[in-house]
């Protein structure tokens, strides 16, 4: 239990860390924080036009369909990528002062829920203003948003201690949501999967979390529960191991980096 | 852990690796596996069974040519590094100058910068606030303060950085060779800011060079050498011996 006592006594660095991964990022751009949104809006834009239009999926009110599913996936890229590289990045800071290491992720991985809960109410604008509204269903919204942060976290965990060591991991990550997008259910129905494809949508998370989403926010109805509860479980344990695995590796990042 | 003691480093042993050819790469990693390069990699034993006892209130140098492994001691006694073998505790808030400024962000003001400090150091915001008006007022750096810290010339980042250090209340102090900080009259002070903590009953464990700083300041000394502790004991006559060899 020494890690929530750390946490706790080093709260002050957690905070100043996230708000600097949230103001640093944009500090010398022009429109500053305003890229948080304007950047997943301009994808949905080319999304929006390619899909119903040039690729003819069929679906009423795309446009709101995609959004409550690729926003929740930007999330889920950006943190564990910017999550990869964290170790590496603030390497110089590790060399010189102590500080309970898993700071480092753990600010990364909450500044990226930030931003992804700030990209949310563009999202509720475009769900408002299409005339599709809220429901009931929205409660169950914070349990999605719960189990997708305990899963990056897990993920960050893992993947920014073992980047220290193997440099091709961030390269792999690339790749991995790119073809990550398209095993996910963001821009298709899962119905539009062949029979023989369609145990793709249980076995990625990302592609259970995000139908929950839609079901919440598009469907109005209650999501698969089973599939979520069981991806809950696994996130958690995801979350355990990565925390091993990171207490284990950390002993040796100074030296590595 | 008795009571009165704030470091004990027992049966300590540190090894470094040597890569004269680093694989970082998963393909380098797989061929280096399989060529006999590890034996190219030398293995340099850097501290050799050490074992020592700090007690708290404790003022001590660890001196020694550069390369005996004073620095690595430190290293270790901070939780940087960790030892191959061997167990380190420290009993007590602790805090090293190893380097100053780590943490500092060149684009946010002298201020802002004392907050991220400090909060590595870990301060809760309350605690920086209470020191922050006496850290500004010890850094001399009167209106530059609320000026970005890329703004500033070296003598002045090493101000600010020495100002937050020594004010975090840590009863255990690391600090590594930075007492040449900023001018003669910036150094004095650090010097006195030392003596007064030190009066105040905090662990001091300083690496130094500076044989005038050692005979001032510290009660005991500690000469490595090799990676080996070669004599413990009272300041003048430790470096009675080690001047000795010096010569």
């Amino acid at each position: 239990m020494t890690i929530f006592k750390d946490l706790y006594n080093y709260r002050e660095l957690l905070k100043t860390n996230i708000k600097k991964e949230i103001r640093g990022k944009y500090k010398g751009s022009w429109l500053g924080v305003i890229w948080t949104f304007l950047n997943p809006l301009l994808m949905l834009a080319v999304y929006a036009f390619v899909f119903p239009y040039i690729l003819r999926v069929n679906v009423e009110n795309y446009t709101i369909f995609m959004i409550v599913a690729l926003i929740p996936w930007n999330f889920f890229t950006i943190a564990v990528q910017t999550g990869t590289s964290c170790v590496n990045i603030n390497g110089n800071i590790l060399k010189k002062v102590y500080f309970p290491r898993e700071i480092i992720p753990l600010s990364v991985t909450i500044s990226q829920l930030i931003n992804f809960l700030i990209t949310c109410l563009i999202m509720a604008i475009f769900i408002l203003v299409s005339g599709v509204g809220f429901s009931w269903h929205l409660l169950l919204f914070p349990l999605l948003v719960f189990i997708q942060f305990i899963l990056i976290l897990g993920i960050n965990f893992i993947l920014s201690a073992v980047t220290v060591f193997v440099n091709d991991v961030a390269h792999f990550v690339q790749v991995a949501m790119t073809m990550g997008f398209y095993a996910t259910p963001i821009v298709y129905l899962p119905q539009m999967l062949p029979d023989k494809f369609q145990w793709a949508m249980k076995v990625n998370p990302m592609a259970v979390l995000v139908e929950g989403y839609r079901s919440v926010l598009y469907y109005h109805e209650i999501p698969d529960m089973n599939w979520l509860l069981i991806w809950a479980g696994l996130s958690f344990l995801i979350l355990v191991i990565g925390y091993i695995i990171f207490k284990k590796l950390e002993r040796t990042f100074v030296e590595e980096l | 852990m008795e009571k009165n003691i704030a470091i004990k480093v027992s049966h300590v042993y540190k090894d470094f690796k040597l890569y004269y050819d680093k694989a970082h790469t998963l393909k380098e990693k797989i061929l280096f596996f399989s060529k006999k390069n590890k034996e190219k990699d030398d293995i340099l034993h850097v501290l050799k069974d050490i074992n020592l006892e700090i007690e708290k209130g404790e003022s001590v140098a660890l001196i020694g040519t550069n390369g005996s492994g004073k620095s690595t001691l430190l290293k270790l006694m901070t939780k940087i590094i960790y030892p191959n073998k061997g167990k380190i505790t420290t009993n007590g808030k602790l805090t090293s100058l190893l380097e100053l400024g780590a943490g500092f962000h060149d684009d946010f003001t002298g201020r802002e910068n004392i907050y991220f400090n400090a909060s590595i150091f870990g301060l809760t915001r309350k605690e920086i606030e209470e020191k922050i008006d006496d850290i500004i007022e010890f850094s001399e750096l009167g209106d530059f303060i609320d000026n970005p810290v890329r703004t500033y010339s070296s003598g002045m980042y090493m101000r600010l950085a020495f100002s937050v250090a020594i004010n975090v209340q840590a009863e255990i102090l690391l600090i590594d060779e930075i007492l040449a900080v900023g001018d003669q009259h910036f150094q004095e002070k650090c010097f006195n800011k030392l003596i007064e903590l030190k009066k105040s009953g905090k662990t001091i464990v300083i690496v130094t060079h500076s044989m005038d700083q050692v005979k001032r300041f510290c009660d005991r000394a500690v000469w490595l050498y090799k990676g080996e502790v070669r004599m413990d004991g009272n300041v003048s006559e430790v470096l009675e011996e080690y001047l000795k060899v010096c010569r």
